[in-house]
Parts: C-alpha cells; structure tokens; sequence
C-alpha cells in the first residue's frame, strides 16, 4: 500500500474503498469502526428492502443496510465473502453490506475531481467527488449524509 | 430526630430504612460538594440565572431529603439557606461575598450536622443558631455587620503555604502574657475565651498546617494560636485560645487543612492536673512513639531554659516551637503541650480507627454497561460452546465436558451478579414515602392515606437513583398543595382522607411512574395569572395540556404560601429537568376539585424483563410476560369475522379481536401448510386481544435493548432483546398491539 507514502503529505485524506458489482466506492476510514462477515439479521417489518435488519453486535442492536440494494445493483447474494462495514457516525451504528472490501487509500486533493451533475439513485449531496487512481474511478461518498438521509429511514422522523 | 437513628440502628427489621438514610447522606453529601463548588465558582458582578438556579436546586435537594427522613436541624438550615438563595434568583437580593461566605459556612455546618446523623445522633449538635439568624438577617436585606468569628472567614488572607517562624512569637507574645493558668481558667468559667488543643491529622502535607498559625495573626480578634509539638510528621498540633466556636475554626481551618483531619478539644483541666502530667512525663515518655524518644534525644543536645523546652525543639516540622521557647509563659506552655501531645497521639489513634467505612462505592454507569456486555458475550460464546460439544462422546471427552458444565454455571451465575448490580424494584423507591408522607400529612393537619401500586417491577439503578428526587417532590407537593385540610375535603363532599397513589408499571416500549392524588387539583386561573405576573407569554384559548406544562418553568408556584414542603415551584423545575435527562417525559393531567396525576414515562433502556418467546414463521418474537393472559390451541371455525375481514374468537363468553403476527409482521411463509393455531390472550391498556401465532417457544428473562439508539422507532415493537444464540428477537408493544385492534 502507498499510503503510507502519502501519508506524511499534506492534505492526505484515507479512504477504505469497497465494490458494489463493477462500481467502486470509497469512505472516511476514520468513520468505520470495523469490517465483519455477513450474518443473517433479524428482519423488521415495513422496513425497506435495503435494510435488512438488525443484528446483535456484541450487546448493540445494530441495523444492516445493503448498499447493493440500496443502490439497485443487478444482484445482491449472500455467501461467505459479503462483507459487512461497520460504521461510527456521530455515536450511532450502523453496518453497511457490500460485494467486498478492496483497500485504503491516501488521496491528496489533486486526485480529487467534482463529480459533474449526473442523475442517479444517489443523492448528489452525498457524494465528495470523484477519486482519480490512474485507471480506477473512486466514487468518494459522505456516508454520514448518505446514511442520515431521510430515505434512508434509519432515524426516526422529525416529528 | 434522634428517634429516627434508634429505629434504623436499633432493630434489624427497619434495615432497609438505614439503607435508605446511607443513600441520602451520600446524595446530600455530593449536593453540598456540588453547591460549595458553584459557590466559590461564581462571579458575584456576572452572576447568571442558570448558576443560581443551580445552587438553589442543591440546597433544595438537601432540604427535602433532610425533611423526608426527619432530620429537622438539617432541613431548617438548608431552608434558611434556600430562602436566601430564592431571594437571589429572584434577583431581589445583589449576590455578595458576605452571603457567599455565610453559604459556605451554612454548607460546612449542614455537612457537620448530616455527619452527626450519619454517626448515629451521639454527641451534641453543633450550633446553628447564630448561622440561622445570620442568614435571615441577609435574607431581610439587611447589610450585615460582620462578626469577628465570621471575619475570619470572609477574610481568607492567601497565606503562604509554609509559615515562618517569626509571626507566631508576635502573636503568643502578643496575648499569652495576660493569660496566665489561672486567669485562663477563670475567663474559661466565665463563658471568655476558651482553650482548645486542636491537632490536625492524618495530613498529606503537614505545611499546609503551618499556615493556620498564619490566619490568627492575620485576623484581628481571633485569639493567640501556638504551635506544640506533634506526635508524627504527618501531624500538628496547636493550643488555641479564642473566643470563637469550634464551627467558626473548622470553616476557617478548612482554607489550609481537611475539615475531617481536624480535631479539636476542649481544654479544662486544672492547672494543678497539667502539673501532675508533667511531673508523670518521663514515665510517661518512655511509653510513647520513637518520634518522642527522638524528640527526648534531642532535647538533651538543644541548648534551651529548661530541659522540658528542649522537648519540643526535635518536634519534626513545628515551626512555632522556636517562638513557644522564647514566650515569658513558656513554663505553662510546655505543661499544656506535654499533656495534650499525650492525648493527642491517643485521639489520633482512636479516631483514625473510628472512620466509618463506605459500605458502598459508587461506579460509572458505563462501567457496569460495560461490564453487561461483556458478560452478555460470554453468555453467547458458552452457549456456542454447548451446543457445538453436544456432538462429543462424553466417553472420550469427559473432562472438557465436565469443564463445560461448570464454564455454564458459572456463566449463569456470573451474569446474574453482573445484571442484579443494575436492577432493583420500584419498591426500594417507594418504600421512602410512607414515612414522609406521615410526617408531613402530621405537620399540616392532613389525613393522607398512600397507596402503592406495581411495586415489583424492576427499574434500572441508574434511573431509580434519578427518579427518586422528582418522585418526592411529586409526592410533596401532592400532599402539601393536592390534598386539603379535612373540613375542606369534608366540605367538598370527599371522604376526610385523601388518597395519595403511587404506580408504576411497564407500559409499551416505557415504564411509566404515576403519582395522583384526589385533592384539589390545579386551577387553571391561578396558573394562567400567575403566568401573566412573571411576564410569560400565555393567552387564555391555550389547551390545558399547555397549561400544566407552565408549572415546569423555573421559580413558578401557584401555592399561595412559601412553606418548608414546597411551593417555591423549584420542585417541578428539578422533576422536568431530571426527567429529560433520562430522555422522559412528564405528563400532567388535572381536574379542578377532582384532583391530579402527574405521569413519568421513562424510556425502558436496560430494564429486565420477563418474556414470552413466541414463533411465527421462521421468527421469534417476544411478548412481555405481564401482558400474557393465557394461551390456548384453536380450530380455524373458531374464528369468526365481522364485517370485511376483522376477526373475533369467542373466550369464555368474551369475544376479543384477534390480531395475526404472521400479517402485523409480514413474516414470510416459507412452508404454505403451515399456520398459525396458537392463540395469546394478551392484556395491556385496559383491554384484552388474542395474537395468532404458530408456537409456544419459551418462557425467559430478557434485557431490553434499546432499538432507537441505532436504528428508529418500529411500530408494534417496544425493543430488542439479544437472545441465547447471539440472534436479535424483536419485543412486542402489546400496548401498541391493543391500540391498534381499536382503530
């Protein structure tokens, strides 16, 4: 890994990036607590289909939202490589489920590029911008926008 | 007052009051700790409501909890107190340091006094009387001409931390000459000035004693002070002679050194007994600590007027004794100082053994959490271990597998401890009030009868801790402002006796607390003016609910007369204020003549609970236990339907609406054969529905998990609960349930 190149740098931000079928995606690693297999959550009633319950983490009830749903991929199986992210934002805890996890990368701003007016399933809002890694294509997401987004429905309404 | 100490000391059966008593000392004990703290902290020119509030809350929580168990001399000083500090946040008084100085005094003497109770009543109650007077006089506006004693107090010179020599031979020059053995005597009988020994103990950092010395010549008027030998290095020991009281001392004493490390003693022996001693001194020297042979050592080689002076010169850290040596009464001196390093040394001996022990120790919620967790995981991981051993031929495995089985009782037994740390009955909390209640319905000529409901279900400790102030405060102003005089309630058409009612229960995803009483209730006239008179913004089309909820506003009172129960309004500010704190809510619900209820509905975050595990499809649920009426098999025919669809089932000539989890919950059929032939009379709010489901799982104790901390509220579900495979089984709100076959 390069990062630690970079990391002495100034500006340097790390990502944790994870696959979503052929897209890859990249967070703030200081907002993932930690990655674990995926085990079958406890289903909750009316909820979204991309949430997909809650699961006990060691004595927390934690929610499980699988982003492959939530981001309509084609398919979204269950086996033992899905991986589910567990992140910390702002002292709620909320695990994510992807196709899998790749890497941690040091992105210094000149990677950085504003991700042009697209229309997609994500809110532009959440998206920071595009991380260019010579071929590959960061999606950088502002997870804690995207996971405290009303349709995400994991808070409870305002009123 | 005292009585109260016999009955909590002198019979087992009244154990669980004691109890109750270590738990107020401790709360006072942090309240004044807290109040002395925001004292010295605020800034007497910027001084804002929120301070004031918050002091004025301290010393209202003291009060009521002294009057609630009886302690009357606590109560009046600290209502005293509080009356001051009304005055304060009402801004009709300027904050100055003589009413600060006055606090803290008010606060050392409260903790003296609680300290006194705290030891069992023995020995004579400080006075509090000039205290009192004090405070009133402050309270009546008055610019308050401060009392030597009290100067001394209000005059804290910074004195540096070591004492040099020098000023204590002005200040025994200054005043010793006069005093000689018999004049002192004679001023003693007279009500003069009185000698005292004090030695200070036990002290991390005996310098800070020498500054003592320091305030008696700093302060005109307080008495001469000389050093005298001490008996260990940690220790000092001086002879005052003063006409302060010892409380005066220790407050002033409390600047350098502990309250607790102090100890002071009358001195009333006859000059001729002082004599006696010195005469018996080498006898007696010769029983004492190293230190003192040391000391004698030393004394041979100090050149000094007598070799009784030489005694002292070695005395580690004393640095009066310079100055004592040189006094023209140094004869005296040294008879006082031989007899009281004597019974110093014992005094220290017997009160250092004497300090009462915490029976208890306070540790961080978290911790226990923490701790919860834990041991939650190691329940989990043991039950793995269990079932993956199953498999094993015990023939082979004997003693892993006989490990097995003790690493299980353990666990269980483990976890057991581990959560009864947290959770305890209402019915510690409720069992303070009958009491109370007594003793005040008694006071103001009520005839109050208190009945308790719900008294075994369980509430975490960290919330009954809490709920314990707001609750009596409710109880208070239930009987001091609902219930009225007997000719009133007699008048009014109502039984003589008024009826105070607790509950408590589990209800929905809460539990919720009532206090209700069938008394007067609230006026919604009187609050709405009484709104106007502190400039709030209310009209007169406001519902009611609003209404009540103005009562809550910092300082509002409708009672027409300041008493020491309540009505200075204090008390619903602190309920609502505590209440939020545990994410609650207070509900307040009155008729004007009927009475009213006060409702406390608090989140259940960790309560314990017994469940009922009930399978639908291929989920578990969880029904609280207290709502499960009975449960029984039925035929599909015994089904019938009303209208387009909603089912009724006929229970003993009771026809109740029944609920199908299987749809309530959208579970997923995987096996089309199956259905649900099991039926749950459950009973929540009042009224009774039947859930359909397909099996009987269990019968378990659950700890409630809160499922908003992580994710949202679930309709129709008060929690989670952790279940012994690791997995998450949803609690049902049969209150929501219930709710829901009405619409």
């Amino acid at each position: 890994m390069e990062k630690t190149v970079d990391a002495v740098s100034a500006g340097v931000r790390e990502y944790l990036t994870f696959r979503l079928d052929k897209e890859e995606y990249g967070i703030d690693i200081l907002k993932v607590q930690e990655i674990r297999g995926y085990e079958p959550p406890t289903r909750i009633a009316n909820a979204p289909s991309f949430i997909k319950g809650v699961v006990n983490l060691r004595g927390t009830i934690v929610p499980i939202v699988d982003m492959r749903l939530k981001f309509n991929c084609a398919k979204a199986e269950y086996d033992s490589f899905t991986v589910v992210i567990i992140l910390n934002l702002r002292q709620r805890i909320v695990g994510i489920v992807v196709d899998s996890v790749s890497d941690v990368m040091g992105l210094v701003p000149d990677q950085l590029r504003a991700a042009p007016d697209i229309e997609s399933v994500i809110d532009a809002e959440s998206v920071i911008g595009l991380g260019s890694l010579g071929e590959r294509m960061l999606i950088l997401l502002d997870i804690e926008k995207l996971m405290s987004g009303i349709d995400m429905g994991l808070t409870s309404d305002p009123c | 007052m005292a009585e109260v100490h016999h009955e909590a000391g002198g019979s087992g059966a009244d154990f669980d009051l004691s109890q109750f008593y270590q738990i107020f000392f401790e709360e006072a004990g942090e309240n004044l700790d807290l109040m002395e703290q925001m004292l010295l902290n605020l800034n007497l020119e910027t001084a804002d409501d929120e301070e004031l509030n918050g002091i004025f809350r301290c010393a209202h929580s003291v009060k009521g909890g002294a009057a609630t168990f009886g302690f009357s001399d606590v109560a009046e000083l600290t209502h005293q107190m509080e009356s001051l500090l009304d005055r304060l946040r009402r801004h009709e008084l300027k904050p100055t340091s003589i009413m600060v100085d006055v606090l803290l005094e008010s606060a050392d003497a409260s903790r003296s006094l609680l300290a006194r109770h705290q030891a069992g009543g023995e020995g004579v109650a400080p006075p509090t009387g000039a205290l009192v007077s004090r405070i009133r006089g402050l309270v009546a506006g008055e610019v308050v001409s401060v009392p030597p004693a009290t100067a001394t107090a209000t005059a804290p010179a910074p004195a540096p931390a070591v004492a040099t020599p020098k000023p204590v031979v002005e200040a025994v020059v200054a005043v010793v000459p006069q005093a000689t053995p018999a004049v002192r005597n004679q001023e003693a009988q007279a009500g003069g000035p009185r000698i005292l020994e004090i030695s200070i103990q036990q002290l991390d950092h005996p310098e800070q004693a020498d500054a003592i010395s320091e305030l008696f010549r700093d302060i005109p008027g307080l008495g001469a002070i000389k050093t005298l030998p001490a008996a260990g290095a940690n220790t000092r020991l001086f002879e005052v002679e003063t006409t302060s009281s010892d409380d005066d001392l220790l407050d002033l004493f409390a600047f350098h050194v502990a309250r607790e490390n102090v100890v002071i003693r009358e001195k009333s022996e006859e000059a001729g007994e002082i004599r006696q001693v010195v005469d018996d001194k080498i006898g007696v020297e010769t029983m004492l600590s190293t230190t003192n042979d040391a000391q004698t050592k030393e004394a041979s080689t100090t050149p000094s007027p007598g070799a009784a002076f030489g005694f002292f010169d070695g005395a580690p850290g004393a640095p009066g004794t310079q100055a004592v040596t040189t006094s023209p009464q140094a004869g005296a001196v040294v008879d006082d100082v031989i007899s009281k390093s004597l019974r110093g040394n014992t005094k220290a001996a017997t009160s250092g053994s004497a300090q009462p022990e915490a029976a208890t120790i306070r540790v961080a919620i978290s911790k226990v959490d923490q701790l919860i967790n834990l041991v939650g995981e190691l329940v989990i991981t043991q039950a793995m271990l269990a079932q993956n051993s199953r498999a094993l031929d015990p023939a082979v495995y004997q003693q892993l597998l006989t490990g097995l089985t003790d690493l299980d009782r353990n666990t269980r037994d483990l976890q057991e401890s581990v959560m009864s740390i947290r959770m305890i009955p209402m019915s510690i909390v409720f069992s303070r009030f009958p009491r109370m209640l007594r003793d005040l319905a008694g006071k103001l000529g009520k005839k109050v009868e208190f009945v308790t409901q719900g008294e075994a279900t369980e509430l975490d400790k960290g919330l009954v801790e809490k709920i314990t102030d707001p609750l009596t405060h409710l109880v208070r102003n239930s009987c001091d402002h609902g219930i009225e005089m007997p000719e009133e309630r007699i008048r009014a058409g109502k039984s003589e006796t008024g009826t105070i009612t607790l509950s408590a229960a589990h209800q929905g995803g809460s539990i919720v607390i009532e206090v209700r009483d069938d008394g007067r209730g609230m006026s919604r006239e009187k609050i709405l003016s009484k709104a106007r008179e502190r400039g709030l913004d209310v009209s007169d089309q406001m519902p009611d609910s609003e209404v009540w909820q103005l009562i809550f506003a910092p300082g509002f009172s409708t009672a027409e007369v300041v008493t020491d129960v309540s009505g200075r309004g204090v008390g619903m500010d602190v309920v609502k204020r505590n209440i939020a704190s545990l994410n609650g809510t207070v509900e307040i619900d009155s008729s004007e003549g009927f009475g009213m209820k006060v409702s406390v509905r608090l989140p259940l975050t960790l309560a314990i609970m017994d469940g009922m595990s009930v399978g639908v499809g291929n989920e578990v649920y969880i029904l609280p236990l207290s709502s499960v009426v009975e449960s029984f098999q039925v035929k599909a025919d015994a089904v019938s339907t009303v209208g387009q669809g909603a089912q009724l089932v006929k229970v003993r000539d009771e026809y109740m609406p029944v609920i199908e989890l299987e749809k309530v919950f959208q579970v997923p059929r995987f096996d089309s054969e199956k259905t649900s032939d099991i039926m749950v009379v459950i009973e929540a709010d009042g009224s009774r529905v039947v859930l359909l489901v397909d099996e009987l799982l269990g019968q378990q104790q659950v700890v409630v998990k809160n499922l908003e901390s992580n994710y949202r509220k679930v309709p129709n579900v008060s929690g989670a609960t952790i279940l012994g495979d690791g997995k998450v089984a949803l609690i049902l709100d049969t209150g929501a349930l219930v709710r829901r076959s009405r619409h």
